[in-house]
């Protein structure tokens, strides 16, 4: 948070994060959801082993993409040879069907399309929608009808459809993933700008925006220096739930075979490639799917915790962050509330009492 | 099946299983596959056994088959079949008919209504049939060849359109015929001096006519009861069933004896079962799951579109009851990489070679399901005799390609650091052009210093591309299935130089024009007999291939699980399907 908005921030609003404490709080408050630390080291370790891939398949030894005929059984459908879809010293998590390629180095290489792909598109959805967002709070009442009704469009247009009929329209030699993520982007952007434009008209109305626009600033100046900080927090919880969205759009559409393209490896495609052996090598469909799910609950749990983390009636209202006495003190004390003080005291040593 | 837009001769016989969804997503490929499934031929020995122990067949009970495709035209005007088709056949007869035996004997064509396959003059352009004594409709009257000779006329209906090109290619003046609804005349080409005998007369040699009288469109079509299009909710039958119901344009129908067929007067369908009950619009999957489980009236089900994936396979081949239950099917069809040469480098001939000798037809059989489900080819004719099938090697690849001695050609054409090309293929997931196989051909050329990259098109964008002289690629996957069982089919529009097609749908895609082959063609298509025609397509094919204009990759094998009480499953070699005409239930 800047220091203008907390300067200016007025008595009696909870629209912005306590004063003197705004990123030191949320850590505060994330920390103190243990779940969502637990998805933050999942996520933390997700990206680096897809940041990591190549380094993880040399000490492995393997490619994603070396064929290895010897490991599978031909006349049986190709189905591996070996236990457990042929795990061994040097296939960790055992082979794929019909082709004999290393399932391990398949899957990392997978999370880098996966993650790669679901975050550039959250950060063009991001992009597009603050920019439309904000100018349509900002601009006049035509600007503003204009782009309320095209975020409208863009919010009733179906996702899939919509992509699948880009994706199948658009050369195969433009950069498949790139592609992906900005077809993503650009389809759904529209409930970002919804969020962001109303926020903003909120934050118009607020005395430090009209002391801003009084003392002579541009509509630029006022919305970079005074409404963008106060629409971080919710921009920023938004996108940490559009993740995982964005990476089941991605999965979905591999999956439906107008993703990213073979011999890419990508999460949603293995799947497609795996639906029909679930009983024959249940461990090419299950290592996929697991890892789709891992990374889609860990996004959405540590999601939902950074949402908590940043929205001070949530946190009061699920009891995070004040916890411990010290820090309930510390809270009330810089709220400059004396009479509560007590008050709060007490309440936080109940419930700590509780839980 | 139904063809839209061009003359399609790529008979679509059932594919392996695509993933339901991606299924549903290339809605435009289904609806292309409608195939009249393929039917198969031939009793007698059989790989698979009914469970009961008595294992001879007998008369009774209901045959229940489980399709994907419904039977949308069941007009025989309107079907594009091979030998007849498969649920057609029950209820159509023709002049003649592929042989009902297992294998290769399967591959014969044998007589139907006529006595025997046809009677050429001497350069066999004119063919002569005389229907068998005693033939009748399901409605008791007799059956004439003026009928045949309407039937045929009517397939030239625009309305009522579907069928091969070829009797418009091949009988005298049907070449703007628009059919008898607009054009009471009648085809002159086909003469009926009396209501036994029927003349057909074409405007070039075609030895191979009996193979095209085996086509739905030679089924004798009663006038006073034909009702155009709505022909096929009731088609008149002269076959061993009768239409009882169909409904939803073809997705359930009911068959039930026609007490005027006999076995007198046909020796090929055996009809043991009192009635058929065809279920279609059913997911490949849930079709060989329900025959695996066997459950109820699916004990006694069949399937004659569906077969097992990699995937199935594995499971089944995992369980002796079930191993059991699997019958083998080979079908005219070989999947190849098809080259350009207007196309730089591919119009060079050391090039071609080059890829040619990398192949690792061993990884490329893998993707497509396996030494159980793909053969490797070396020769762009099936391998089966009645082809004519010479088992040359022209470019020796061994069975995981020769990186060396493409190397050496390619330093020999003039790059010696390698090149980088762009394969074309579709996105079905049909295991032939799809994804899956372009990815093991890249993974074997790597090895050889040639880069792949791939242009994966949806696959009606990659049908029209590589049918149209002026956008088709270079280097591209391609496949191609016989109308019948003979080099004819397979060759001609391939490589005859004639049957290039400018502005339009063309299917010889290394654009050969040349004289002796063309020759050559013309002069086997004069050959009424058959054997010694099949040793000349062979020849002819291997003369070809020395161009290298093509890569024969694999010729599929097709996997068919049965219910656990069918008896007398027969697979012939024409078809590669399981024929429902002599399946028994008892």
């Amino acid at each position: 948070m800047s220091e203008a908005l907390v300067a200016s921030q007025p008595a009696g609003t909870d629209l912005s994060v306590p004063a003197a404490s705004g990123a030191r709080q949320f850590w505060r408050r994330l920390r103190a959801q243990r779940a969502a630390l637990v998805a933050a080291a999942v996520v933390a370790l997700l990206v680096l082993v897809a940041l990591a891939a190549p380094l993880l398949t040399a000490i492995e030894g393997q490619d994603p993409f070396t064929y290895h005929p010897s490991l599978i059984d031909s006349a049986r459908g190709g189905v591996p040879t070996g236990s457990f879809g042929g795990i061994t010293g040097d296939h960790w998590l055992g082979v794929e069907p019909q082709t004999g390629r290393d399932l391990f180095a398949r899957l990392v290489y997978g999370a880098r399309v996966s993650l790669g792909v679901a975050l550039g598109a959250t950060v063009v959805q991001v992009l597009i929608g603050v920019v439309v967002g904000v100018a349509a709070a900002l601009g006049s009442r035509w600007v503003d009808q204009l782009l309320s009704r095209l975020t409208e469009i863009i919010v009733a247009m179906p996702l899939m459809i919509m992509s699948l009929a880009l994706l199948a329209i658009v050369p195969s030699s433009f950069p498949r993933p790139l592609l992906v993520a900005l077809v993503i982007g650009l389809i759904a952007w529209g409930n970002t700008a919804k969020i962001v434009r109303a926020q903003t008209l909120t934050l118009k109305q607020l005395d430090y925006v009209s002391a801003a626009r009084l003392s002579g600033w541009g509509t630029w100046r006022i919305a970079r220096r005074e409404l963008l900080p106060g629409l971080a927090a919710p921009v920023i919880t938004y996108a940490a739930l559009l993740v995982p969205t964005n990476i089941t759009v991605e999965a979905a559409l591999s999956f439906l075979g107008v993703g990213v393209k073979p011999p890419t490896p990508s999460w949603g495609q293995m799947l497609t490639a795996a639906d029909v052996w679930y009983q024959a090598a249940p461990q090419y469909l299950l290592l996929p799917a697991g890892a789709l799910f891992v990374t889609v609950l860990s996004l959405t749990v540590l999601g939902d915790g950074i949402r908590t983390a940043l929205d001070p009636r949530a946190a009061s209202r699920l009891r995070i962050g004040t916890g411990r006495k010290r820090e309930a003190r510390a809270d009330a004390g810089t709220k400059g509330d004396a009479g509560t003080k007590d008050a709060t005291t007490k309440s936080a040593s109940s419930k700590e009492a509780t839980s | 099946m139904r063809i839209p837009e061009h003359p399609p001769r790529e008979v679509v016989i059932p594919m392996r299983q695509p993933s339901v969804i991606a299924r549903r997503v290339a809605v435009a490929s289904v609806s292309l596959a409608v195939a009249a499934g393929a039917a198969a031929c031939g009793p007698k020995d059989n790989d698979a056994k009914g469970s009961s122990g008595d294992s001879t067949p007998h008369k009774g009970g209901t045959l229940t088959v489980l399709n994907s495709n419904p039977q949308e035209d069941f007009d025989p005007a309107r079907l594009y079949t091979s030998g007849g088709g498969n649920v057609p056949s029950l209820v159509f007869r023709t002049l003649t008919t592929r042989n009902r035996e297992n294998g290769a004997a399967g591959a014969k064509v044998v007589p139907d209504l006529a006595t025997d396959t046809g009677r050429p003059n001497k350069d066999a352009t004119v063919w002569t049939y005389t229907l068998k004594k005693g033939l009748k409709y399901e409605d008791g009257t007799a059956i004439t060849s003026a009928d045949i000779k309407y039937g045929i006329e009517r397939s030239f209906a625009p309305e009522l359109s579907g069928g091969a090109p070829y009797l418009r290619d091949w009988l005298v003046g049907a070449a703007d015929y628009q059919g008898p609804y607009k054009d009471k005349k009648g085809l002159s080409a086909i003469e009926t001096p009396d209501s036994r005998t029927i003349v057909f007369h074409l405007d070039k040699p075609e030895g191979e006519f009996p193979y095209l009288a085996t086509q739905t469109q030679f089924t004798p079509v009663p006038q006073g009861k034909d009702t155009g299009t709505k022909y096929e909710q009731h088609p008149i039958s002269s076959g061993p069933y009768k239409v009882v119901s169909n409904q939803n344009d073809g997705e359930t129908l009911v068959l039930e004896r026609n007490k005027y067929w006999s076995t007198a007067t046909d020796s090929e369908r055996k009809a043991y079962p009192d009635k058929i009950d065809v279920k279609s619009g059913l997911d490949s999957s849930v079709i060989n799951q329900r025959l695996s489980s066997s459950q109820g009236a699916d004990a006694t089900a069949v399937t004659t579109d569906t077969n097992l994936g990699p995937a199935e396979l594995a499971k089944v081949t995992g369980d002796k009851e079930l191993a059991a239950r699997v019958g083998t099917g080979h079908f005219g069809y070989t999947n190849y990489i098809a080259f350009n040469p207007t196309v730089a480098p591919f119009d060079n001939v050391k090039v071609r070679q080059a890829i040619s000798y990398a192949v690792d037809r061993s990884s490329v059989v893998n993707a497509a399901g396996g030494s159980s489900l793909a053969e490797a080819a070396t020769t762009f004719l099936p391998n089966q005799k009645s082809f004519g099938y010479d088992p040359y090697d022209l470019f020796p690849a061994g069975a995981s390609g020769n990186a060396a001695k493409a190397k050496e050609l390619l330093k020999e054409a003039g790059y010696p650091k390698g090149i980088t090309v762009t394969l074309t293929h579709s996105n079905d997931k049909d295991f032939e052009t799809s994804p899956e196989i372009a990815t093991a051909i890249q993974d074997a050329l790597k090895k050889a210093g040639i880069t792949v990259k791939l242009q994966g098109l949806e696959i009606n964008d990659y049908k029209d591309k590589i049918h149209s002289v002026k956008t088709e690629p270079g280097f591209f996957l391609a496949h191609w299935g016989a109308d019948w069982p003979s080099g004819g089919p397979f060759l001609a529009p391939i490589f005859d130089g004639r049957q290039i097609v400018k502005d339009g749908a063309n299917f010889n895609t290394g654009l050969l024009n040349d004289k002796s082959v063309n020759a050559e063609i013309d002069a086997i298509n004069k050959l009424t007999n058959l054997d010694e025609a099949a040793k000349r397509w062979g020849a002819l094919d291997k003369k070809i291939g020395e161009q290298a204009l093509t890569v024969p990759l694999f010729h599929p094998v097709y996997k068919r699980l049965v219910g656990k009480d069918i008896k007398n499953v027969v697979i012939s070699d024409w078809t590669g399907v399981l024929d429902i005409s002599q399946v028994a239930v008892k």
